[in-house]
């Protein structure tokens, strides 16, 4: 059993995984806790890169950057943006409720459990995984051979929404 | 070295040994960018520029960082503490790190990513969060405008500026550095620059308004914002704002040699015996030399041309360069 452990922790990859999946989950709790916006939005920020460091694991760097390009670069930048433009006063703290939490607990242990013994139970099969260098060059054949439908419908869908909000924003400036 | 070969506890040194290597490189560039600079736009104003501190000046720059080091760290009392002492990381962090997949010559690389240039604007983009953290923590109504308005700057000519570099992947077909540069060897004729030169003038343009720098320095416009989104920052943490500014730079400079300019090639074929890593410097050096050069001669622009420039010329003029691109690769295909 601690042979498993020690092997598993010998290798550099599986720490990395510890640190970005910790960073995920850290980031996750912190944005529900947290008391400010903005705060909140950091640690979303958090979330997301740690996210794009697990793609950069699994080899896959175009959906990792694209995942920070999107994600950790535009839509956060957008949500600082909505929040900055309006006031936040510091809420009301929450009354304690005791029973709540402690139910709170008894069903997170439940859970837990549940979980566990599932995962237990569960067998993973080992598939042969075997990776590609020009990966990025095999997604964009991917995409605009088999998937093209499905492609230029979305951006005919963003386009629609794109017009749709400049002419919500028009009609509130006149 | 390969960004993804697996992570031993030597090849961390290894990372990490380099890293503080290439740290050095860019601080001691950055010291000296800044005395040349203010040299360069003395002479262009008919001064003299900085002469005072050590042999014609040369010690000036480390004389102000020691300034700045030694200078009392203020943090006003309702900034957003947290936020305040993050902010100049977040900002300078991501400026560092885009240099890993900068290729000096074919064999001086960090990290031979197959997306290295999609890395490049990804990670840029996150120095923004750190900038309009800044204003906002700083809780004062100039720095707060300041960020906001290098926000909207960054985030709208960031559009054109990836869009302008399109056609060099079209022309090359990869995303990684190398490939790009393997690709434009052989003479200045084949330099991307000639067959996509409404692309370099669009990522040029694009570029030195993603660095802040006159003639776009509009987040620092000291006639209107008093200094912009630092204004209530002082010693190492306005340092690392600084330094962060001076570190893109850098990375714009290497980067715009790298797409456009042959990489570390040789202009002429048969001055291939100079090594490769002079012409990637000189190439480099010009760059620079060229943002100062606008700095120094150029009025800073209306903050609503700013916007109109970026969206109603720069990006429809990117976009068209990509459609043309693509039907003369398409025209060239079809015809051979």
């Amino acid at each position: 059993m601690l042979e498993n452990f020690k092997d598993f922790l010998l290798n550099g990859e599986n720490l990395l995984f510890i640190f970005f999946s910790m960073l995920v989950i850290i980031g996750a709790v912190f944005l529900i806790n947290l008391q400010k916006v903005v705060h909140m939005v950091i640690a979303l920020a958090t979330t997301f890169i740690s996210l794009a460091g697990l793609y950069v694991l699994l080899e896959a760097e175009f959906l990792a950057f694209v995942q920070v390009l999107i994600y950790a670069g535009a839509m956060t930048i957008l949500m600082i943006f909505g929040i900055m433009m309006t006031k936040h006063d510091r809420q009301n703290e929450e009354p304690k409720r005791p029973l709540h939490n402690g139910l709170l607990l008894l069903g997170s242990i439940g859970f837990f459990f549940i979980i566990y013994l599932a995962i237990q139970e569960a067998a993973f099969p080992i598939q042969e995984f075997t990776s590609v260098e020009e990966n990025t060059e095999l997604i964009g054949i991917d995409l605009f051979t088999w998937h093209v439908i499905p492609f230029e419908l979305v951006s005919v869908l963003l386009t629609v929404a794109f017009i749709g909000a400049i002419i919500v924003a028009k009609r509130e400036e006149d | 070295m390969n960004l993804l070969q697996d992570l031993t506890f030597s090849s961390f040194m290894w990372f990490l040994s380099g890293a503080v290597v290439l740290l050095a490189v860019v601080l001691g560039f950055v010291t000296y960018a800044i005395y040349f600079e203010r040299k360069v736009i003395g002479w262009i104003q008919l001064r003299k520029g900085p002469n005072r501190v050590g042999p014609l000046g040369l010690f000036q720059t480390v004389a102000d960082v020691l300034k700045l080091l030694l200078k009392e760290d203020t943090i006003p009392r309702n900034a957003d503490r947290f936020l305040f002492i993050l902010a100049p990381v977040i900002a300078f962090v991501p400026a560092f790190v885009v240099l890993a997949t900068i290729p000096y010559t074919s064999l001086l690389q960090f990290a031979d990513l197959n997306v290295g240039l999609l890395y490049y604007f990804a990670l840029s983009s996150i120095s923004t969060i750190g900038i309009l953290l800044g204003g906002w923590a700083s809780n004062n109504k100039y720095s707060l405008l300041g960020g906001m308005r290098s926000a909207a700057q960054m985030i709208s000519y960031e559009v054109p500026l990836v869009m302008s570099v399109v056609g060099v992947v079209l022309l090359s077909g990869s995303l990684s550095l190398n490939t790009i540069v393997e690709g434009q060897a052989g003479g200045f004729w084949q330099w991307n620059i000639l067959p996509q030169f409404v692309g370099f003038i669009i990522f040029i343009i694009a570029a030195v308004s993603e660095l802040n720098r006159t003639p776009f320095d509009l987040p620092e416009a000291e006639s209107e914002l008093v200094a912009g989104y630092h204004v209530e920052y002082s010693g190492f943490r306005f340092a690392f704002f600084m330094l962060a500014e001076y570190v893109y730079v850098y990375a714009i400079a290497a980067l715009t040699t790298v797409l456009f300019l042959g990489g570390w090639h040789s202009p002429l074929p048969f001055l291939d015996f100079i090594p490769a890593i002079v012409w990637f410097i000189l190439k480099f050096l010009s760059i620079v030399f060229f943002l100062f050069w606008i700095r120094a001669t150029l009025p800073r622009i209306r903050v609503d041309h700013l916007m109109s420039l970026g969206w109603k010329v720069l990006l429809p003029l990117a976009l068209v360069n990509i459609f043309v691109t693509t039907i003369v690769i398409e025209l060239i295909k079809y015809f051979k």
